[in-house]
This record gives structure tokens, sequence and C-alpha cells, in this order.
């Protein structure tokens, strides 16, 4: 009699056992973390600010992925596979200058990703500097910054992972100063891959970063791009304002790749236009033709450099950076060892070791009104206290929320990459538009 | 680092020893009349998941994962508590997408359902809703702790072979080429590559193919896996044979043109290191890599064992891409002439006293019993009524 109803019960339930002994052994997010604020959002989710429960009482960064969603009703529709991909690099990788992940928690059709806490980020640091100090930054500092970014680069290519994404959003610093790199949504192992890098993703890293190579349709690419984006960095981090801030060509309504006219022409408005002589495989490109038809420029980069940069060794390091030919680019392991980081004064392991007290970037803003509300609420007094505001640095975030909207990937890609949950430090400005904020806002690239 | 083995999520969290593979097994022991058809069951799922990845055209190394992540699930879990299709149908789902060959939910749904409900599994139920199996990969995800880079040994094999012709094997279904780079060895070894004709090379890959259908992938690391494929392909492969047996009696001596590795030898690019030696050593070759020779033996027996209970296995179909032809009838025969370093001979089997073959039939029906079974006590349990026999207990008392 009760084969009977077994066999049906397993025809029309299968895994009916196996899920309610899941479920039982089931720790909730809630359960491990009390929830202390909203930091960030993107199309892939949210990010919170989180405190263990355990004695140590951890500060973390929690991302939540976005569940799916059909109509109305919460559903499976299967991980993305940037969330596959951020969760299966994070597990395997463990270095100084990458962000940490503590934990996966897979709950109630929602990701929960647990990384360690990082209080700032480049972007942060550089709206600091440029909104509420009106300084440049000690050459030192920017020279502790690079270094230890570079470090995690070298670490993440010497595991043969391409980040594809570096931006100044995505890279973190703790508050003892240390560098993370963060956002590993659109990284990729590039270690015998089954199918081409271009393959799966169409577009990668966001415009202003993006590489000439890529820039110009090439199918096959390599670490030399994010040593590009480096290179973007350093120079945004030296001016106080994107170097090479084009215009992207949006995905037309067939997710063709458009000839990105704009950036290309910001690139070589500052590192004149590319000749064979500086790149054997220009005329290679796919995109070589269109580039052909664009106005020709000098190469300004010294000029450049002179006020921004005011070290001859750090103009070198940029110039090999902003190599046109991605191998006769620098690599991020010649990059480390560059002359640059050797003379005095050097990168120091606390990147804010010479900022006087008065000069640090204020705390990562947290917001309540933004309501976790799929997350149980934290009780409200214990989270105020924690969320401190700057002045003036919700202005500094409402002229930079154009950068985050930057980022176009095709539909294989998660859209999410866009920002890591340091890339606003004040969720609660707004929310973001849709891709267009950038191309309202012009300005000069040079001077 | 995820191409340091030694420091990945596989070495560290995901080898595992005998004992705890028993005690994973103890809840289907207590529902199976023959503790032998769990390791049919080892090939008769690994066989389901290498079909239906061929149906998603999936390459060598996706389904491989697909395997793995399987195994690694049912260390955590029973087989008598769990649906094996839906899990395989989950495992090649999230393998597609480790492995950056995702498929699409939908037409990941269609085939397996599709697939399932043909002869021999005719599985009617697997659900057509979408996010039953959106649901089953968040349990499998969970049960894998997130640990979804997996080592396969093809890459070792790789990195130590130089094949002798130049052109890639189609017959590999293009695995090689394929961005091999210029990757680190991630065990310690003496350097240069061992020069293997294209059938040794094809049979050691085939061999690694085979090993998927045991346990071997949860207890011994992938490298050691590949050697030990390496050293039976070599032994096993006629002419390479030979040539090791001439080696072996007269080491002082090179060994001239008759081999039929010689003539292209002369054509690949000759380094310095081999210039003195016409021929390679094999068995200097595997003597000087860092890795433990009776370890390799002891996987050897392991795997010569998975082709004997293999062959007490029916299958109407045998899978195109084994090694196991190579070893029917007479591979422990030919073991035991050409190598002494293989001191044990695999157990003398006295076919009566051995349980007769299984089919996928046969094994389907004592999966359903365990299940039923399984469900039936969990029922009773809670109602305070007496449970089945424990068929473990059962046989250990007749066994005395």
């Amino acid at each position: 009699m009760h084969e009977e109803w077994s066999h049906t019960l397993l025809q029309s339930d299968p895994m009916r056992f196996y899920r309610a002994k899941r479920d039982r052994l089931h720790q909730a997010v809630t359960s491990k973390y009390t929830i202390l604020g909203f930091i960030s959002s993107g199309t892939y989710g949210r990010v919170y600010k989180a405190q263990s429960l355990e004695p140590d009482g951890q500060i973390h960064a929690i991302k939540k992925f976005k569940p799916d969603k059909e109509g109305d009703v919460v559903t499976y529709t299967g991980i993305s596979q940037s969330a596959i991909r951020e969760i299966a690099l994070n597990r395997e990788i463990s270095h100084e200058n990458v962000v940490a992940l503590k934990e996966v928690i897979l709950e109630d059709k929602s990701i929960y990703m647990v990384f360690e806490y990082a209080e700032h980020d480049f972007l942060q640091v550089i709206h600091h500097y440029s909104q509420t100090l009106r300084i440049q930054i000690a050459s030192q500092v920017l020279k502790s910054l690079i270094y230890q970014l570079l470090n995690g680069l070298v670490y993440l290519h010497s595991a043969h992972i391409l980040h594809r994404d570096l931006k100044p959003a995505n890279i973190l610093i703790t508050a003892s100063g240390v560098v993370k790199i963060g956002d590993l949504g659109l990284a990729r192992l590039i270690y015998q891959p089954l199918q081409p890098l271009f393959a799966g993703d169409k577009v990668v890293v966001t415009i202003w970063y993006r590489a000439p190579e890529l820039l110009l349709g090439a199918k096959h690419y390599n670490k030399a791009v994010d040593c590009w984006a480096v290179g973007c960095v350093f120079a945004e981090l030296a001016s106080l304002r994107p170097i090479f801030k084009g215009e992207e060509a949006k995905l037309d309504s067939k997710k063709n790749v458009p000839f990105q006219r704009d950036q290309l022409l910001k690139i070589f408005e500052v590192l004149g236009t590319p000749t064979e002589k500086d790149w054997s495989g220009l005329k290679d490109m796919p995109e070589y033709q269109n580039m052909k038809r664009l106005d020709t420029y000098p190469n300004r980069l010294a000029e450049w450099c002179q006020t921004r940069i005011r070290s001859q060794q750090g103009y070198d390091l940029i110039r090999q950076l902003f190599a046109y030919d991605p191998d006769k680019r620098l690599t991020a392991k010649e990059a480390l060892a560059h002359k640059w980081f050797q003379e005095d004064l050097r990168p120091t392991r606390n990147v804010f070791f010479p900022v006087s007290a008065h000069h640090l970037p204020p705390q990562r803003r947290i917001t309540q009104d933004e309501a976790p509300s799929m997350m149980g609420m934290p009780a409200p007094t214990q989270a105020q206290t924690l969320s401190q505001v700057a002045p003036g640095h919700g202005q500094a975030q409402g002229q930079h929320l154009s950068q985050q909207s930057q980022v176009n990937l095709s539909q294989q890609s998660k859209p999410g990459s866009t920002a890591s949950f340091g890339s606003v430090s004040g969720g609660a400005v707004g929310s973001f538009s849709g891709g267009q904020g950038g191309s309202a806002r012009k300005k000069p690239r040079i001077g | 680092m995820a191409t340091d083995f030694w420091a990945s999520s596989h070495y560290k969290r995901w080898i595992v020893d005998r004992a705890t593979l028993k005690e994973s097994r103890s809840d289907d022991l207590q529902y199976v009349d023959d503790p032998e058809y769990l390791d049919f069951f080892a090939i008769f799922f690994a066989n389901v998941i290498t079909k239906l990845g061929k149906k998603l055209n999936f390459r060598q190394r996706v389904i491989a994962t697909a395997i793995v992540f399987f195994r690694r699930f049912y260390i955590k879990n029973s087989y008598c508590e769990t649906d094996p299709f839906i899990v395989i149908a989950a495992c090649c789902y999230v393998a597609g997408k480790a492995e950056e060959s995702p498929v699409h939910i939908k037409n990941m749904v269609a085939e397996a359902r599709l697939f399932f409900s043909q002869q021999p599994y005719g599985v009617k139920y697997f659900p057509s809703d979408n996010s039953k199996l959106a649901e089953m990969e968040f349990y499998l995800v969970a049960d894998l702790e997130c640990d979804l880079t997996v080592f396969h040994p093809y890459r070792t094999l790789l990195s130590i072979c130089k094949k002798e012709s130049s052109n890639d094997l189609q017959t590999e279904a293009g695995e090689v080429g394929v961005g091999v780079d210029d990757g680190p060895r991630y065990w310690g070894s003496g350097d240069g590559q061992l020069e293997l004709p294209d059938d040794a090379f094809q049979l050691a890959w085939s061999i690694i193919n085979d090993t998927y259908r045991s346990d071997l992938c949860l207890l011994y690391p992938p490298h050691l896996l590949a050697i030990t494929a390496l050293y039976l392909a070599v032994v096993l492969h006629g002419p390479t044979r030979e040539l090791l047996q001439q080696q072996s009696h007269s080491v002082e001596v090179t060994p001239v043109h008759s081999s039929p590795r010689r003539s292209s030898r002369q054509s690949s690019s000759t380094s310095l290191g081999h210039a003195k030696k016409p021929s390679q050593d094999f068995v200097a070759f595997f003597a000087e890599l860092n890795i433990s020779m009776p370890l390799v033996a002891t996987i050897a027996q392991e795997i010569i064992s998975l082709y004997t209970l293999w062959e007490r296995y029916l299958e109407d179909s045998d899978l195109v891409d084994s090694a196991k032809s190579a070893f029917h009838g007479h591979a422990q025969a030919q073991l035991g002439a050409s190598h002494s370093g293989v001191s044990t001979p695999v157990e003398n089997l006295d076919d009566a006293q051995r349980p007769h073959g299984a089919t996928p039939t046969f094994l389907l029906q004592v999966l359903m019993r365990m299940r039923e079974n399984r469900l039936s006590d969990m029922a009773l349990a809670s109602s305070g009524r007496p449970v089945a026999v424990n068929k473990m207990l059962e046989r250990t008392q007749a066994a005395g």
C-alpha cells in the first residue's frame, strides 16, 4: 500500500525530501548578519553594509543579486553567467589587494555574496580631492594607490584572470589604507578557454577605460586591456578627472557593436594618432578603415603629464601603460618593477600614511531610506549611529553618477558589473537612469 | 589561484578519502541489496551525463566537470533521498556556465526532458517548468559550496605529452590545441615532454574519460590520474610497449631504426638534451616525475578494477571515446607481463561467485525501490511504526 503513494510522490515531487532537509539545515542571512544599511545599487542588485553576529562583529559588504522576476512573481530563472563567474573565481583567489569573499549564501531565490568591507574606493577619493579638498593627491599617495593596484593585478594575471572592468569605482580601499580590487563580475579565466573570449561578451570594460584594441574591434585581446585601464586610473587619480572621457556609441537594435569614434578621438587628442610604427597590427584591426577617416593628432602626453604627474619616472610609467600596441604595453609585473616605485617617496602599505587626519576621505555613506525591504530591517537606532554623511559629499556623487552608467554590456554579460558595492558612496542620491547620464555632459579633456 | 592546483578549492576541499566516501553511502547501503549496485550507479550515471552532454554539444571538459559536480553532490547526499536525473540536469546546467559554455535554461530543460523520457530511462516526470531546474541549481551550488572551478587530468596530459603528429586530433573533439598556453605545470616534475605516438596519446585520453565512471576523481589529484592513464597507455599500446621492453632489456643499447617512433622523431625539432639520446626512456621519464610511483600503481589497479566491473555492466551502445575495449579481457595479462612494477595482479575473479551484470533498466528499478523504501521508512518512522529491514544489517548478520 505505502509503495503506491510513495511511488506517486516520487513522480510528482521527486526532490521533496531533499529540499526539506536542505531547508532545515539552512542558516538564514539574517541569522548571521545584521544589516546596517544600504550602500549602493545597480542593475545587478544591491549592496548592503552588514555586521556579523559572530563574536568578532566584523563589518561586511553583502552584495545581493537581484532576484529574477517573471511579472511580479519572484521566481528562479537560473543563476546568471556573471554571477557564476564572480562566485567561481572568488572562491579560488586570495590576495591582500583583492577583495576577499567570505561566503556565499543562497537563500529564498537570491544570492548573497558576503565580502570583506572596504570603507573607501578610488572614485570616492577622487571626488574627495576634487570637490572637498580641492587639491591634488600627493604624489606618494598616488604612488601607493597605483602600486597596490598593480600588485593585486599581478596576482590576478598570474592566476590567468582578466578583470575586464577596472575603473575607479571598482577599486576599493580599506579604512587601514589597503587597496582592494573588487567586482570580478566581468572577470574571466583565460587559461585554456573552451570558448574564445569575444564569444561571450561583446563589449567589455567601461568605455573611458577601454583599451584601443577593443575600441578598434579586436577579437582577441589579453591581459594588456587591464593594464591600459590601470593607465587610465593612474591618469584620473593624477588629474582628478577621467583622462579619456568619450561618449559611448550605443549598440544598435541588432546588438552590433558600433565604431567608438568619440572615445578614440579623446585618446588620440592626448596620445596622438597611432601609426603602424607604434603598432604593427594596427592595419589588421577590424575598425582600421573607420579609424583612418578620423583627424590626426600629435602626441601630447608629455605636456599632459607636466603639471599633473610632475615626475619624469611617473610620466615614463604612464607612457608605457599607454602603449598602443598591446604587445609593447607594460605588463602588470613590469609596471610593478618600474623605477617610479623605487624612487623617493616610496609607496606605503597604508596608502593614507602621509595624509593628515582632517584630509582623510569620509566614511562610506549608508542609507536607510532605500529600505532594504528584501532583507530584515535592522534596529534603526543602531544603524543611524553608523551612518555618517560628509558635507558636500552628496553633491559630488550626483556629478559622477554618469560614470556608473557608462558601461554598456551585451546581454550575456552582467549589466550590473557597472557599479561594484564601492561605486556609489551615497546610494540615496538617485537611481541610475538607464545609461544615458554620461552623454549630456561634455567636458574639456585637456587643460 | 585559479591555475595553482595546490591553492585551489579542488585540492583543499574536494579530495576525500575512502572512509568519507563510504560514510557518504551509509544511507544508501541500508536500502540496497548488493553494495556493488552502487558502483554500477557510478558507471551508469556518468554515462547518462556523458550522453546528455553530447546532446548539448558539450566538450569533454564540460562533461567531466558535470560528472565531478555530480559526484561531489553525492558525497553529501544519498541516492535514496534524491532524484539523480534532476541532479544530472542541474550539474550539466551549472557545468556549462562554469566552463564558459552556457546553455540556455529552456534548452537545458527541453533536452533533458526529451533525453530522459527515452528508453532505457523512461523518466516521465522531469519537470517542464524552468524554475524547477533553476531551483535545483540553487541547491546544487550551495551543496557544492560554490566551488565551481574543477581541475581535470586532461590538462596534465597535454602539458607532459608531445604528440608525434603536429596537427590536432579531431577524435579528441578538438580539445587539443585549444589555448594550451604557457601556464606552469602545477605539480613538480622533471623537465621535458614525453613523446608519444598519436594512438597511445589517444588511449591515455580515453582512459582519463573512463576514470569519471568511478569515484577516482574524488580520491586523487587530477595530475596523478593523468600520469596513471599515461602509464597504462604506454604499457597497453603495442608498439610503445615493445620499445619499453627493449629499453628494459638493454639499457645501454639505444634502440635502432626498427622503432616506428624513430622516423617521426627526426622530423620533429630536436632539443639539445634529446640530441644525445636517440630515443626517450619511458621508465626514466616516469621515474623523474616528482610523484609517488607506488601511488600510481595503486591508481592503476583501481582503474583496472573499474574496467573489470564495467565488463559486467551491460548497456546497449558503448561509448566511442572509451578505452574500455583496450582492456577487454586481456588487460590484466598485458599488465602482468609487461611491467613488473605492478606487482599485484588484479584479484582473480571467480565469475560464479559474482552477481550477474547490471543493465540500466535493472539499476533504475533498484534505484526506484531504494527511494520508495526510504520514503516509506521516513513516513513510518514519524508515525512510530516499525521501519523496513536494514539491508546492511541483514547482510552483516547473514555473513555471520
